[in-house]
């Protein structure tokens, strides 16, 4: 990777690092975390319209149509008008439910993520489109040409992002059902996308493996990036492995300093076990950012942000999804239910970041966690949503500087930035926080190419 | 599925609670170019889709040549503004809730501009991408039928109404105004309800090309929303042939109504899900358009002399949605109370 690229600005005197970042150096300037990565120093970012959550806040009046194309065409040029190189979609096979019954509490139902990246690439000329696809419940010869459908499209700005949700439940929604062992999500993802790589370059498909058996034609021609920049997000050890085999990008959940550390070291030793430059796997965390003109300000504004995201009702079923049982006569400002959970396990059905908890081992901790913080059951759901995000806030100025201490370690090479608010949650960073990093010399003043990889710094294909 | 469905009312896709228009007020069909989506197209394709629309051209029908046609028709939505969009593709060899997802998100980004050219694949090489022995016609058929029902199904999973946004009671969306779709259909099955809000048309009009009805077979034919007449100008189509052709096939369509009565398959006709005017021709389709040569010069020619003739519909109007256009009533939302999402909380509070 290159940092003499003309299009960024030259890194200003460096200032020290901090004792948090100092700590965590563990070589010299060139090479602070591992001997075999060196920190490009610079920053990309991409825009995370998950779509279903419960991050995004639609009771104000400023909450956009989550479904109307305007939304999204109005985040995307925000984004692009930053010099995002990426806009990201979110992708969930079935809708979200509580206790059996359709999560009525977040925000709910999106359009498909290909289908409005490929009407988003025709108003864009910049920006990545990066759709989140799964492999579990996809054919791979039909998503291979729908992803190079959306790069030719777009002149070669299509991403995928390889999750690899397998659970039963989300299968029924698709011809063979919950026919897949967790165990074997990601041995069944790299033969998916050894396929989509056999297809993209053209080939002739002859695959007879334990998951597919395909015959096929790669029919159409390269795009101007060679094909899709490959995402992924999933962080299990074998998630790691797969993408240290496998990917261009990570969407890790890493936002601390310390843990994007820890797992830039764990992905820059796979990556070498596997036979690949560490350059080529660039480690995207997904983030979520508040920002004010003062730190005042912005602890204020958290707070208010926290409030609007978690009602009193989310509270109450963020612990219901883990004790598995209605406590709606639970006072939401008073204490944690003390009593007992009726499942061992939480269920998948509200989404992947809820999965396989230990309820009696979490409840019990929980319990002991919001006693001794004297939390009340709203209390305690606010500070674990905000937990539960890469969370950068603050004022402009110290988010800045923070961000310039992760570009300069190479924890990260830029954050994923899930907007709370819709469509103008991007407005605060491109207007303030873009400027800074850009002063900082860690954010580009410009675009570098026209496609994805170029944007990403990544070698072509 | 209308003899398999574990559900007596999952076969009761189309809507039928809207009178069908008399022969007489039947709509002139929309003019429709053809355009086959080979890579060749992608330097000049916003252009073209704009010169057909700036023709007068009502919509455009995507035809697969390689470039994915609902990704090539999502592209155009925000490039046009009032033409068509009517992918052509297989209703077969595909997962049926990807398929149903995708062509309403392609509702939503056109506001209402989307249809689907259903076909239904016979090739066994396409079968084989998806891993998959080519099926014989009889099932062929049977699936195009199941495929096309349940995409109606998931379409009309959510009420018009059913995000909102109540603020008092934290309620984004209603469960009581989504429905689970519980198809268990020969080959497949699919639970719903749809990831996708209900879009612009509800449902999206269903067209089958003359070309198409064979593979597709009666059921799907009966209950799609109306038939596709083709012209090809690869032939060197003149005005009057063209004219001909129209006035024949306007002529041949049987008064509305009558086409309803062939639901055999059917246990009950007056549950049979045949749309109103099926043998309608709501669809004027040039194909075989000559990218090499001057494509829009024929295509603009045609289009003003056959709407002087009076024998299309008018040019289509930014803001009228396809339905509309095609001469089709809205799509009612039809709420079935045993396939309700919040069945699970209604039997709990029974149960208490
Ligand atoms: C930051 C992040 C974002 C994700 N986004 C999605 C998503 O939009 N849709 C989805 O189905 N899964 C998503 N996943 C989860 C993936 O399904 C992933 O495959 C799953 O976590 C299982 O992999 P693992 O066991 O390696 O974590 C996401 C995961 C991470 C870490």
């Amino acid at each position: 990777m290159t940092t003499t690229s003309p299009t960024r600005h030259r890194a200003r005197a460096e200032r020290p690092l901090s004792a948090e970042a100092a700590a965590l150096a563990t070589g010299p300037a060139a090479h602070p975390l591992h001997p075999d990565h060196t920190p490009t120093g610079q920053l990309a970012f991409g825009a995370f319209f998950q779509g279903v959550n419960s991050s995004t806040i639609w009771r104000l009046p400023a909450s956009g149509d989550q479904v109307a194309w305007d939304s999204f065409e109005a985040l995307v040029r925000t984004a692009e008008r930053g010099k995002f190189a990426a806009f990201f979609l979110g992708e969930g096979l079935r809708l979200r439910e509580h206790r059996g019954v359709p999560f009525e509490l977040d925000v709910a139902g999106r359009p498909d993520a290909q289908t409005l990246l490929a009407a988003l690439a025709g108003v864009t000329e910049r920006i990545g489109l990066v759709a989140t696809q799964n492999t579990t419940y996809n054919d791979p010869v039909d998503l291979a040409r729908r992803l190079q459908t959306l790069d030719l499209l777009s002149g070669g700005r299509a991403g995928w992002n390889i999750v690899t949700t397998d659970n039963a439940w989300t299968g029924e929604n698709f011809r063979r059902g919950g026919y897949l062992d967790h165990a074997d999500r990601y041995l069944h993802a790299e033969a998916f996308v050894q396929v989509a790589g056999q297809y993209w370059r053209g080939e002739r498909i002859a695959h007879d493996g334990a998951h597919y058996t395909v015959r096929a034609q790669g029919e159409l021609p390269r795009s101007a990036q060679g094909s899709p920049v490959l995402f992924q997000a999933g962080a299990s050890p074998d998630g790691q492995d797969f993408a240290a085999r496998t990917a261009d990008v990570i969407f890790s959940p890493h936002g601390t300093l310390e843990a994007a550390a820890h797992f830039r070291r764990s992905i820059v030793e796979r990556t070498v076990a596997a036979g690949r430059d560490p350059a080529g796997v660039k480690i995207l965390p997904g983030a979520e950012i508040i920002l004010a003109a003062t730190e005042a300000e912005a602890e204020e504004k958290v707070r208010w942000v926290r409030d609007q995201q978690v009602g009193p009702e989310q509270a109450i079923a963020l612990l219901e999804q883990y004790w598995g049982r209605d406590l709606s006569a639970f006072d939401p400002d008073g204490p944690l239910p003390d009593v007992p959970p009726e499942v061992a396990e939480s269920g998948v059905t509200r989404g992947a970041g809820f999965q396989f908890a230990k309820a009696e081992e979490l409840t019990r901790t929980w319990r002991e966690e919001a006693t001794q913080k004297g939390q009340s059951i709203l209390e305690f759901a606010r500070a674990k949503a905000g937990a539960r995000r890469g969370t950068f806030t603050g004022s402009y100025d110290t988010v800045a500087d923070r961000l310039e201490e992760f570009a300069r370690l190479g924890a990260i090479d830029g954050l994923n930035i899930t907007p709370w608010l819709i469509p103008s949650g991007l407005d605060d960073i491109v207007d303030e926080l873009i400027p800074r990093l850009q002063e900082r010399g860690v954010y580009p003043s410009d675009y570098a190419g026209s496609t994805l990889r170029e944007n990403l710094g990544l070698p072509a294909v | 599925m209308s003899t398999t469905t574990a559900h007596p009312s999952a076969a009761d896709a189309a809507p039928q609670s809207v009178a069908a228009p008399s022969a007489a007020e039947r709509p002139l069909p929309v003019l429709a170019v053809d355009l086959v989506t080979e890579p060749a197209l992608l330097g000049g394709l916003a252009e073209l889709a704009r010169d057909l629309e700036q023709a007068g051209v009502g919509a455009l029908t995507l035809s697969d040549g390689g470039l994915h046609p609902i990704h090539v028709a999502a592209h155009l939505a925000p490039l046009t503004s009032s033409i068509g969009l009517l992918p052509r593709t297989d209703a077969v060899y595909v997962e049926p809730f990807h398929l149903a997802t995708q062509l309403m998100s392609l509702d939503h980004l056109s506001h209402g501009r989307a249809g689907w050219l259903l076909r239904a694949e016979t090739d066994p090489e396409v079968a084989a991408t998806v891993g998959r022995t080519v099926l014989d016609l009889a099932a062929t058929a049977r699936e195009a039928a199941d495929v096309l029902e349940t995409a109606r199904l998931l379409w009309d999973s959510w009420a018009p109404d059913a995000v909102v946004r109540d603020v008092a009671s934290g309620t984004y969306v209603d469960a009581a105004r989504l429905q689970y779709v519980d198809v268990e259909a020969e080959t497949f099955s699919v639970r719903g309800p749809a990831i996708t809000p209900r879009s612009p048309q509800g449902l999206l009009p269903v067209l089958l090309a003359d070309t198409d009805r064979a593979a597709a077979g009666e059921r799907t034919a009966e209950r799609a929303d109306g038939r596709v007449l083709d012209l090809d100008l690869s032939s060197g189509l003149t005005i009057a042939q063209a004219a001909v052709r129209i006035r024949e096939a306007l002529a041949a369509v049987p008064a509305p109504g009558s086409s309803a009565e062939g639901g055999a398959v059917l246990e009950d006709p007056a549950d049979s899900g045949a749309a109103p005017d099926a043998a309608a021709v709501r669809l004027v389709r040039l194909v075989g358009l000559d990218l090499e040569a001057d494509p829009l010069g024929t295509v603009a020619g045609l289009t003003a002399d056959l709407r002087s003739e009076g024998l299309i519909a008018p040019a289509p109007t930014p803001g009228q949605d396809l339905r509309t256009r095609l001469g089709l009533s809205p799509a009612p939302f039809r709420l079935d109370p045993a396939r309700r999402s919040d069945r699970a909380r209604l039997s709990r509070e029974e149960s208490a």
